[in-house]
């Protein structure tokens, strides 16, 4: 008796710490969500008085409104898109080779290559955007999409290279041994045997370098404002005057990041999320 | 003659042989050099020269006295949020680990959630979870906790730790319950055979033999909040105090000011400095570990 009284308890306990736990983790997400449909919410109502999409289709571009801070995010997503697409392609092209080169031979001076790619984890990015300024300025591009595209790279490119190296790391080299002892060239063996092989890190990396630049917030404040608005930017622009706007656009960045995120879980590793954001 | 040639032709061969990892490495490491290494430097030796382009130390004097408290309220925030994070993500990672339960189950699916929101989408949730007409403080209300004309002001130190934690929390228990799952269960069953109770079993067994990962999140978590600048930036904004990269913006934005930004960012370094080192060391460490142990 004492004991099911016991276990009872326990299991109450249990029960208040896990709702507790879920309604802190939902509760920042539903007041987004909530925000985002609220036509009419005054205070101190506790939900809103009146609900719809009507700031979802305006920042979608299917309704036109002469309302103060009322935006199509199109444009500003179709430009995301293209840098994100840019990034991944010339991050990818670079990374690969030094990913191969760092998980296959010996290098002299391999602590200080390794210094250099792990150390934008290891301190505040910040100062580095700012100074970037200062030379971007004097090349003409900040403020550009060129420039915002550099910056992205800098940013995925870490990610790109670790993830690809320790992809090929975990490739055993006895196949490439093998595919050259029958007479295969380096060349052949690396574009028939390791990169087939590597592709599903390959493409988990990508992902990653995607995401980062869809997400990329400091850099882009620094060298691209006011002339480069990405998503991010739109977000940040709106949140001063237009809350609902903001909570839209913030959940359209939120579903990407979630959804691919879950696809890559696998690979998923802590000390590449450590950067996220 | 054909044999001449071919020597000759084997030595120049000899000679222009470049090992190919140079060639694979030279695109990346140039870039990491000029669009990294270059600014890093310049942000240092920068905030040693004044605005008449003199070496001086009129920066650092400058930057203690408009923004020391600034730069104590970044640390405080920090470490009071590592702190904050690390405490409940060991509690829920002992729960994960040793409660294997349905409910525990559907817990590890959600928590996971906001390792993957971006920071920006993380600061406009905060903005308006924790405004004073926001959901928090109308929900508390409701329940008759607050009073509804007094709501509880969190754009500052609290508002901003919250944000942090829970933006943080997920992600240390990703790599702390990651290291409480390599430990056997034997080793639990024999403490608990001995007699040990819960709380014995928590502090003798788990979490030292899981120190490794633990200090992992630590320094992970602690240095990533220090150079966080979206969150304080859209949520405290320039109010005083607020953290040293809403400073570092307000001096890049309103004055073009690089001597004194870069001094605020030699400051954030000094920050990190420590755990920075134990990073780069472990992860050098770990990969050139994992070469020897290869060969």
């Amino acid at each position: 008796m004492n004991v099911s009284v016991k276990r009872i308890l326990i299991l109450t306990a249990e029960l208040i710490m896990l709702v507790l736990m879920f309604l802190i983790i939902i509760g920042p997400m539903m007041s987004l969500f909530i925000w985002s449909i609220a036509h009419r919410w005054y205070w101190p109502n506790t939900l809103p008085q009146e609900v719809g999409f009507e700031y979802w289709k305006q920042a979608l571009g299917m309704h036109t409104s002469l309302a103060i801070g009322a935006i199509s995010i199109v444009p500003a997503f179709l430009l995301s898109l293209l840098i994100a697409v840019v990034v991944v392609i010339i991050s990818m092209l670079i990374a690969i080779p030094a990913g191969y080169a760092l998980a296959k031979y010996r290098i002299p001076f391999g602590a200080f290559i390794m210094f250099l790619f792990l150390m934008p984890n290891a301190f505040p990015q910040q100062p580095i955007f700012v100074n970037l300024l200062g030379t971007f300025t004097r090349l003409g591009l900040s403020g550009t999409v060129q420039g915002v595209i550099l910056i992205h790279i800098l940013v995925g490119l870490v990610f790109g290279v670790w993830i690809t190296s320790a992809t090929f790391k975990s490739i055993p080299s006895y196949l490439e041994e093998a595919a050259h002892s029958v007479g295969a060239g380096s060349l052949y063996t690396f574009f028939h045997i390791t990169l087939p092989l590597a592709a599903p890190g390959l493409l988990a990396s990508s992902v990653f370098v995607f995401i980062t630049s869809l997400d990329e917030f400091t850099g882009t404040f620094f060298i691209g404002l006011p002339f480069v608005n990405t998503l991010p930017m739109t977000l940040y622009s709106s949140s001063g005057y237009n809350m609902q706007f903001a909570s839209v656009i913030a959940i359209i960045l939120l579903i990407p990041s979630i959804l691919f995120m879950t696809l890559i879980q696998r690979v998923l590793r802590a000390e590449y999320v450590g950067g996220m954001g | 003659m054909d044999q001449v040639a071919v020597q000759a032709k084997q030595v120049v061969r000899r000679e222009v042989f470049l090992p190919p990892y140079l060639l694979l490495l030279l695109p990346a490491v140039t870039f990491m050099l000029l669009m990294y290494g270059y600014p890093f430097l310049s942000s240092i030796t920068r905030s040693f020269i004044n605005s008449q382009g003199q070496f001086s130390f009129e920066n650092y004097q400058k930057t203690v006295d408009l923004y020391l408290k600034d730069i104590g309220f970044t640390f405080a925030v920090t470490v009071f949020s590592t702190a904050v994070s690390a405490v409940l993500a060991i509690l829920l990672a002992v729960y994960l680990r040793l409660r294997q339960s349905a409910l525990s189950r559907a817990l590890t699916g959600l928590y996971k959630i906001p390792i993957f929101i971006p920071f920006v989408v993380v600061a406009q949730m905060m903005t308006t979870f924790l405004a004073p007409h926001g959901l928090l403080n109308l929900t508390l209300a409701k329940l008759g906790i607050i009073d509804i004309k007094h709501p509880l002001q969190l754009f500052n130190f609290y508002g901003l730790t919250f944000g942090f934690v829970w933006k943080m929390i997920p992600f240390s228990i990703l790599i702390i319950h990651g290291g409480f799952q390599m430990i056997d269960n034997s080793y639990i069953e024999a403490a608990r055979s001995c007699g040990a109770g819960l709380m014995r079993v928590i502090t003798r067994v788990l979490i030292p033999m899981n120190r490794s990962s633990i200090l992992v999140a630590l320094v992970l978590v602690y240095s990533q909040i220090v150079g966080t600048f979206t969150l304080p930036y859209m949520l405290i904004g320039g109010k005083i105090p607020t953290t040293i990269t809403v400073d570092i913006a307000h001096r890049i934005n309103y004055f073009r000011d690089f001597g004194v930004a870069n001094t605020l960012g030699v400051f954030s370094y000094l920050l990190v400095l420590a755990t920075a080192v134990y990073y780069l060391k472990s992860s050098v460490r770990k990969v050139t570990g994992s070469q020897a142990s290869e060969r």
